[in-house]
């Protein structure tokens, strides 16, 4: 009989609690919402909906001329083209940056778990690093070596910038997701007449998915998110857009166009939202990699 | 000179010396078993093989050319892991002809050789599949066919079944045996299980602590072993260790030792005179040459019955494994299912003699 009151009070109280509990995550939930949805509302009404003091109303006139004119008209540098150019710009930039840190990286972490070689813990600890060092500190220097490299104010420039400050993340990534990997494995590959190269491509980057899509979100996040290399590096011809859309919302000319800046800040975020959408999955998947099971 | 040869190989890590002067010939269609406890050094040996760890000092060769320094890939073997090592994103066809591929071995060939693999270990059905999908029979399977489409000349096999169910495990020894003697293939086979070691091999190497202790055939590991760690780590239950005085009657010794009770009894040895009277020993007995008098063997041509105490039977459906003891130790004797022992009643054990061996207390070294 008490045993059955109890049990009976413990479902209810359990009930209570996780209504309670979902009511706090929907409420937190909806507070990391509203920020997107009033850029979201903002971009999609007139400007003098906004200036008459109506931020947070929906709009009572539905448009997507500041979204037309945020990608291809609004005043960023000289001309007035718009933020496609500068949206181009960061994705010639991110993606062949994205793609060697991560070729690297995972290069990297194959040698230093399947390859050992005397002090190689030593030279994994200086890549580490590259994680760590704020990036002020570096700015000089780099400046001069892409001086030296011919590559100042270019995407080329941006590029290697990018590469090799992503080296030490993407390395620590790919080191501890094949210490994890059967070392059996490689030496059954080499009993089988398989060289270096061999058993990296068809044996270890074949099973490393999760990990490149950590890789990759983690360093497309970075990169196309950076403001001070961008701004540090590129001239007018190669800048990203983190730095265009500075440039379009500071514009000290002309009327400000709030709904425009609105729509131009969407424009930079999609990319690394779709990513996460994609590939976010895996991100969870990948970062649990070797916590929980071997 | 044999087919595969070992001499003088050791390997050291640092000053650490993990193996000593390894000195062994295998001929050609030999199944060698490498058995010992764990760090006694049979991996590293069979990695030396493999060409996987190099070797600090002394010489490998297979089919008379020497082999350090070789490549894993150029020494013609194949091995089967622990752990299978099967590759994970590749389907079992795939597995198989990985290594045929990466000789340079044309399509056409390779389909035929994994056809005819597949068709020896009965795996057809399981080509398309990926390793995941497998159960570990079927691994085990795939792992084996992966090292006979090659055709090495040396099959190297590292503790292939200790991932296996009991049940398994019994099935797969048998189909490795059968293979040996179907292909009639030089294999050296590494394990720490004894009943494999017995079961598969046509020699035995039994290691210790870096030494091989004994190289021997099964029997003459079983019967004959050559110190106090071999007669101990082979057999199951282990051979029982029997505290004894060495003494000379004329031109016959005598172990004196006690029974449960602490009375001296005495057992006649086979052994030469020279040296003996006196001396402490360890007196090794098998179980099945320790039985009830119904049950010892026939042809012993000496057998001593001495009654004492049973402190515990164990029926085993085939046998019946009583525990008496004798020089205050624990002693087990193998008896017939239906032999008449109950515990705390006295029974006559039957020493076969034949069978019984010395050993130096001190040393642990054979003395007769």
């Amino acid at each position: 009989m008490m045993a059955i009151a109890s049990t009976d009070t413990a479902i209810r109280s359990g009930r209570v609690t996780r209504t309670f509990l979902y009511l706090v995550l929907l409420l937190f939930a909806l507070f990391y919402l509203l920020p997107f949805a009033i850029m979201v509302m903002n971009s999609m009404k007139p400007l003098d909906e906004i200036t008459g003091g109506n931020m947070m109303a929906f709009p009572t006139d539905w448009t997507l001329e500041p979204w037309r004119k945020a990608w291809s008209e609004a005043q960023v540098g000289v001309d007035a083209t718009g933020l496609r150019p500068y949206f181009y710009n960061s994705l010639i930039m991110a993606i062949p940056a994205v793609m060697l840190s991560t070729f690297f990286g995972a290069l990297n972490g194959y040698v230093l778990t399947k390859w050992q070689f005397r002090g190689h813990n030593i030279v994994f600890g200086l890549l580490l690093f590259s994680c760590f060092i704020p990036f002020q500190i570096v700015l000089i220097p780099m400046a001069r070596m892409l001086g030296i490299f011919g590559l100042a104010g270019s995407t080329g420039g941006l590029i290697l910038v990018h590469f090799v400050y992503g080296i030490g993340f993407t390395t620590l990534y790919f080191r501890n997701y094949y210490a994890a990997f059967p070392t059996e494995l490689i030496r059954a590959a080499q009993i089988d007449g398989a060289g270096f190269f061999r058993i990296f491509w068809r044996i270890l980057l074949p099973s490393s998915g999760p990990i490149i899509a950590v890789s990759f979100i983690w360093q497309f996040t970075n990169i196309w998110n950076d403001f001070l290399f961008g701004a540090s590096f590129a001239d007018f011809s190669s800048q990203p857009m983190t730095v265009a859309l500075n440039n379009l919302v500071q514009s000290s000319t002309g009327v400000k166009e709030y709904n425009v800046h609105f729509a131009g800040a969407i424009y930079a975020a999609i990319p690394t939202l779709l990513v996460y959408i994609v590939a976010g999955r895996y991100f969870v998947r990948g970062l649990m990699a070797g916590s929980v099971k071997g | 000179m044999g087919f595969l040869d070992i001499r003088n190989a050791t390997k050291a890590y640092g000053s650490v010396q993990v193996l000593h002067e390894v000195d062994i010939t295998v001929e050609e269609g030999e199944f060698l078993v490498l058995v010992g406890p764990s760090g006694c050094g049979k991996s590293t040996l069979l990695n030396m093989i493999a060409g996987l760890e190099d070797i600090t000092s002394g010489e490998i060769s297979i089919k008379g050319q020497p082999m350090n320094g070789v490549h894993p890939s150029k020494r013609n073997i194949a091995m089967v892991f622990q752990s299978y090592a099967l590759y994970p994103n590749m389907t079992v066809g795939q597995n198989i002809t990985f290594g045929l591929e990466m000789h340079g071995v044309p399509k056409t060939k390779r389909d035929q050789a994994m056809a005819d693999v597949a068709k020896l270990l009965q795996i057809e059905p399981l080509l398309a599949r990926k390793p995941g999908q497998l159960s570990g029979g079927q691994r085990q399977r795939v792992a084996m066919g992966r090292a006979l489409v090659r055709n090495p000349d040396v099959f190297l096999f590292d503790e292939p079944l200790s991932n296996l169910d009991a049940k398994l495990r019994v099935d797969m020894r048998t189909e490795i045996k059968k293979l040996h003697q179907k292909l009639g293939t030089t294999i050296v086979y590494v394990t720490h299980d004894q009943i494999e070691a017995m079961t598969l091999s046509t020699r035995i190497a039994v290691m210790n602590g870096g030494y091989v202790q004994q190289l021997g055939t099964p029997k003459e590991i079983y019967d004959n072993p050559a110190n106090l760690f071999v007669a101990t780590f082979m057999g199951s239950p282990s051979m029982n260790l029997i505290d004894v005085t060495l003494r000379v009657e004329g031109n016959s010794v005598f172990a004196d030792t006690t029974d449960a009770k602490g009375a001296r009894i005495s057992l006649p040895i086979n052994a030469s005179v020279n040296g003996l009277d006196g001396k402490n020993a360890i007196l090794g007995l098998r179980p099945e040459a320790l039985t009830d008098v119904d049950g010892s063997d026939a042809r012993a041509t000496q057998i001593a019955h001495v009654p004492n105490e049973v402190t515990v039977t164990e029926p085993a459906g085939s046998d019946t494994f009583v525990t008496t003891s004798f020089g205050g130790k624990d002693c087990v004797a193998r008896m017939r299912a239906d032999a008449d022992a109950k515990p705390g009643e006295r029974v006559t054990f039957a020493f076969n003699m034949d069978k019984a061996v010395l050993f130096d207390p001190e040393t642990e070294a054979r003395i007769a």
